[in-house]
């Protein structure tokens, strides 16, 4: 075992680290606050990759399995049962994947009491079950020959299973063969979303040979991977013969994929320069034309170099493949792109370092890798391990289950510290500050038939409801920020004084005056558009009561916990807080020093005078949301004066 | 089979439609949804989200287009559920029973209105919609959208009544809408009509959705799983038994090779060409890397089959 192994291992072990708090954080705070998923991207990257991508990157268990015990071509035994092993522990992947992914995980064996076989998802689901219990069956003998189960009873199961071999590699194939397709089938039902050069009536057929061909270069992948970390030697002339087969499949899946799209006419979108086509072309390439033109070639296919790039290009592309179809080219609304969060690329990564740690405790401790009956091969000896405390070659520094726990809680804590704040606290509604309305020049033209009033900017040109001959008065008009598709309020500030019967009637709508101030402006406490505003400044309110001695004027009962609930309200002091003769009725439990929304606020104000002016009669429009919000408002086209200024909490804007 | 006349349908007439959002009002007081927040998964306040089963677009030139779950006559979310959660009622609401969900959320995905929501800011998350307030349809009463809307641009009755009073107004009124029903044949048939004097494709993922229901193009291929199952588990079966006997008979023939070199005579054995299928020995040498390999170790299987 050389040291960039366990370099690896302790990359692992970090991830790890970052996934048990990623974990933790998904399932208490839910779906929302962890991922970058919306309802216009219900399936994002761990739908894509750990279980699209992760079904067909196990495929190489059945497809060896197939090779060897059906087929009989008995020289690739010595790559069964690391690929089983693979495919075993990658449907596990996919299993606890999917886990993180299900709003709702602890109903995912509803799927056997309420089956609905119109489902695809049913179809896969049910494979994907019954498929692992197939390779632990498969794979069981490899953990039954160690010496620890040497038990009567687990020898006997042993003895059973090896008997039922051929079966049970033939139910895997079956059981491959159908969800390996139906996952393509998945979405068949939405012809609208995937993109037409993804979307194929038989997007089945693709997904089962791009998932052969995939299979085929995982095994050499695999193989080139843990024959460079533990020094096996590289056996490329078996190798080869993978990979010739590889490049006959994939082959087979390019000229179908092309053929498909020939025949149904839509081959011409590759072309037509959109980012989608240049896409599809740079897929094809990776995942099936290079790497098949490659391995066609039998130096490239018997080097160990020509092996690395063909499986890892097909490996990437065939990901791709998955990917694109799920996510990339899948439409979504307008204005919604999906950017996975760190946090779904840590549970990702963290799934898949499981099963790599797994795969090599089970490479340490059993005998995985079978020697070529060909070969006259020294027995296997398994590489030295650090997990069972065997005396390592390596000072324990840079390798021992200290160290690698030692990673794990480091990166865990650093994650802690990383984690946003809606991974923490739950998700939080969006601030939408609201900016202090403005005071500008305008025009003011009365439209036909008491429907209100239009504000015009100076030089707007007239717009088709007012009348041609109409008035044109020169008036002071507060923008108010209206946020309903940018569009802005504009408000007689005068014209409404004197309605409300002159000087004496600020007190109507200037509720509430912060300290040292008069008619306070609504979005200085009415701070956000939507949510609730707290007003309440605690420190100063300390402060003003002498410190810690002060805390019993508002927190009167002592023994309680000191909270918001059990403090005096605010008017207990504050009399004067709501002013005599506001349209605002206090809350029942007295004013609490939050304040709502400023839509809200806005609209509990002016709707209930202005419904009462429509009632008399003469002013049927009143009422309506478009005697404020006006459409047709020159006015409304200067949103650029919300951009400007920012209600700051707590302060006044200069 | 839907039949028109004894389950129910919303039409609405986006003519109509002031945008006042009454309807808005009285589903989020019918169905307790609460205040609208501003969240990442949502593009603006009043888009469709789990605490708005309906609301009004604003499309351009003054127009409101309520937009809601359609009700679809064979409805993809339903197909695609994977537990029945989803279910289409006789008396035409689809509606959701979140005991069963366990939220793969494949119905979000297979929507081609793109209307169901999810509890995205919670733990515990459902699929919220619209379920044309089925509770009070069993009460032979009418949704409160419907009951609230003040200028009857959205009405309530069973399919073949509101069918026929699309088809009149439009006949009634040359050149107010245009000559369509949309919802009469889309994805084959909804329960939600409109008729406009705007086209509303933009209320689906494409503006012409056909007139094909989408849970045919899934059965296309489901029907396929049964003879998939027996067809690979024979052809499987079949080049096993194929391959077995041919690799015993190769290995019955090396033997007697052997045995006949031994014995000093030049004699060619004629085991493998009893099986009939299989290929003849003597492609042996001129076959390829691959199969040249394969040959060479006969007997190896048999002897790993008996571990």
């Amino acid at each position: 075992m050389s040291k960039s192994f366990s370099l690896f291992k302790s990359i692992l072990w970090a991830i790890m680290g970052v996934w048990a708090v990623v974990t933790v954080a998904r399932f208490i705070n839910g779906l929302g606050a962890t991922t970058g998923l919306t309802d216009a991207t219900p399936w994002g990257l761990w739908i894509a990759f750990d279980v699209m991508a992760g079904v067909a990157l196990a495929a190489g268990g059945f497809v060896l399995a197939a090779t060897v015990y059906i087929f009989g071509l008995e020289k690739y035994r010595p790559f069964v049962r690391s690929a089983i092993l693979t495919a075993f522990l990658g449907y596990l992947a996919v299993a606890i994947g999917l886990l993180y992914d299900l709003g709702l995980p602890w109903n995912i064996w509803h799927i056997f009491i309420y089956p609905q076989h119109h489902s695809v998802l049913f179809e896969v689901g049910m494979c994907v079950v019954l498929y692992l219990t197939v390779l632990a069956l498969e794979f069981s003998p490899v953990v039954l020959e160690h010496p620890w189960f040497d038990r009567p009873l687990l020898q006997t199961i042993h003895k059973t299973v090896k008997r039922l071999v051929i079966p049970l590699v033939i139910a895997g194939i079956v059981l491959s063969t159908l969800h390996q397709s139906s996952l393509g089938s998945l979405f068949l039902i939405q012809p609208f979303r995937v993109h037409p050069l993804w979307y194929s009536p038989m997007v089945y057929v693709l997904f089962f040979i791009s998932a052969i061909g995939l299979g085929l270069m995982m095994v050499t992948l695999e193989s080139l991977v843990s024959g460079w970390f533990f020094g096996h030697k590289i056996r490329t002339e078996l190798l080869g013969g993978l990979g010739r087969a590889a490049s006959v499949v994939l082959l087979i899946y390019a000229a179908l994929r092309l053929g498909d799209l020939l025949i149904r006419g839509k081959l011409g979108l590759a072309f037509d320069g959109s980012w989608q086509g240049s896409l599809f072309i740079f897929e094809m390439m990776v995942s099936a034309i290079l790497p098949a033109a490659l391995l066609a070639v039998r130096r490239v296919r018997t080097s160990v170099a020509g092996l690395g790039v063909c499986s890892s290009l097909t490996v990437l592309g065939m990901i791709g493949y998955r990917f694109d179809i799920c996510v990339v080219a899948f439409a979504r609304s307008e204005g919604m792109p999906y950017l996975p969060t760190w946090m779904e690329l840590a549970v990702s990564a963290g799934v898949v370092a499981g099963a790599i740690l797994v795969f090599i405790f089970f490479i340490e401790h059993l005998k995985v890798y079978e020697n070529d009956p060909s070969e006259h091969a020294e027995p296997f000896i398994p590489p030295s391990d650090d997990i069972a405390g065997i005396p390592e070659p390596y000072p324990a520094l840079i390798a021992s289950p200290r160290r690698y726990s030692l990673i794990a809680v480091v990166t865990a804590a650093l994650t802690v510290g990383f984690l946003p704040a809606n991974a923490v606290y739950g998700p939080q509604p969006e601030q939408n500050p609201v900016s202090s309305a403005r005071t500008v020049d305008a025009f003011e033209v009365p439209l036909e038939g008491n429907a209100g009033r239009l504000y015009l900017l100076p030089g707007a040109a007239l717009p088709d409801a007012a009348p041609a001959g109409a008035k044109h008065t020169a008036v002071k008009v507060m923008l108010i920020n209206g946020n309903r598709d940018e569009r802005l309020v504009p408000f007689n500030h005068k014209d409404h004084v004197a309605k409300l019967g002159g000087d004496t009637s600020c007190v109507q709508c200037h509720h509430q005056s912060i300290p040292f101030d008069q008619n306070t402006s609504c979005h200085e406490c009415h701070r956000d558009m939507y949510e609730t505003t707290d007003t309440f400044d605690h420190i100063l309110h300390v402060h003003k009561t002498g410190g810690n001695a002060g805390c019993v004027q508002c927190h009167a009962d002592e023994p309680a916990r000191k909270t918001r609930d059990t403090a005096k309200s605010c008017q207990a002091c504050h009399e004067e807080m709501v002013v005599e003769g506001s349209r605002i009725p206090p809350p029942e439990q007295g004013l609490t020093g939050f304040a709502p929304g400023y839509m809200d606020a806005m609209h509990g104000l002016c709707i209930g005078c202005h419904e009462d002016v429509a009632k008399k009669g003469d002013k049927p429009h009143h009422a309506r949301c478009d005697t404020c919000h006006r459409p047709d408002t020159e006015l409304a086209e200067s949103a650029q004066f919300m951009t400007g200024e920012r209600a700051v909490p707590g302060r006044r804007p200069q | 089979m839907i039949d028109d006349n004894s389950t129910f349908a919303i039409l609405t007439d986006t003519t109509l439609c002031t945008g006042c959002e009454a309807c808005v009002a009285a589903c989020k007081n019918e169905n307790d949804l609460g205040k609208d927040q501003m969240r990442r998964w949502k593009r603006k306040i009043d888009d469709l989200s789990s605490t708005r089963f309906t609301t009004i677009i604003q499309r351009p030139g003054g127009h409101s287009v309520r937009q809601q779950c359609r009700h679809c006559n064979d409805p993809a979310c339903v197909s695609a559920c994977i537990v029945g959660a989803l279910r289409k009622t006789d008396e035409g609401p689809v509606i959701y029973d979140g005991g069963k969900c366990m939220g793969c959320r494949y119905c979000i995905m297979a929507c081609p209105y793109g209307i169901p929501r999810y509890d995205w800011d919670k733990p515990v998350p459902y699929i919220r919609k619209c379920t044309m307030c089925y509770p009070r349809i069993q009460e032979g009463r009418q949704p409160a959208c419907t009951e609230a809307c003040p200028e009857g641009a959205t009405i309530f009755g069973t399919r073949a009544e509101m069918l026929a009073v699309a088809h009149r107004r439009i006949k009634d009124n040359p050149g107010k809408y245009l000559n369509r029903v949309f919802g009469e044949h889309e994805v084959g048939g909804t329960s939600v009509f409109y008729i406009s004097d705007i086209p509303l494709g933009f209320l689906g993922w494409k503006p012409d959705l056909g007139n094909e229901p989408l849970p045919k193009l899934t059965w296309a291929s489901l029907t396929k799983v049964p003879p998939v199952i027996a067809g690979m588990a024979v052809a499987m079966s079949g080049i096993y038994f194929i391959i077995g006997r041919r690799m015993k008979f190769q290995a019955q023939g090396a033997l007697e090779q052997e045995m006949a070199a031994a014995a000093s005579s030049a004699q060619t054995p004629q085991g493998d060409d009893a099986s009939g299928k299989a290929e003849p020995s003597a492609e042996v040498p001129t076959s390829d890397d691959d199969k040249a390999s394969e040959n060479a170790e006969p007997s190896a299987r048999a002897e790993s089959e008996n571990e």
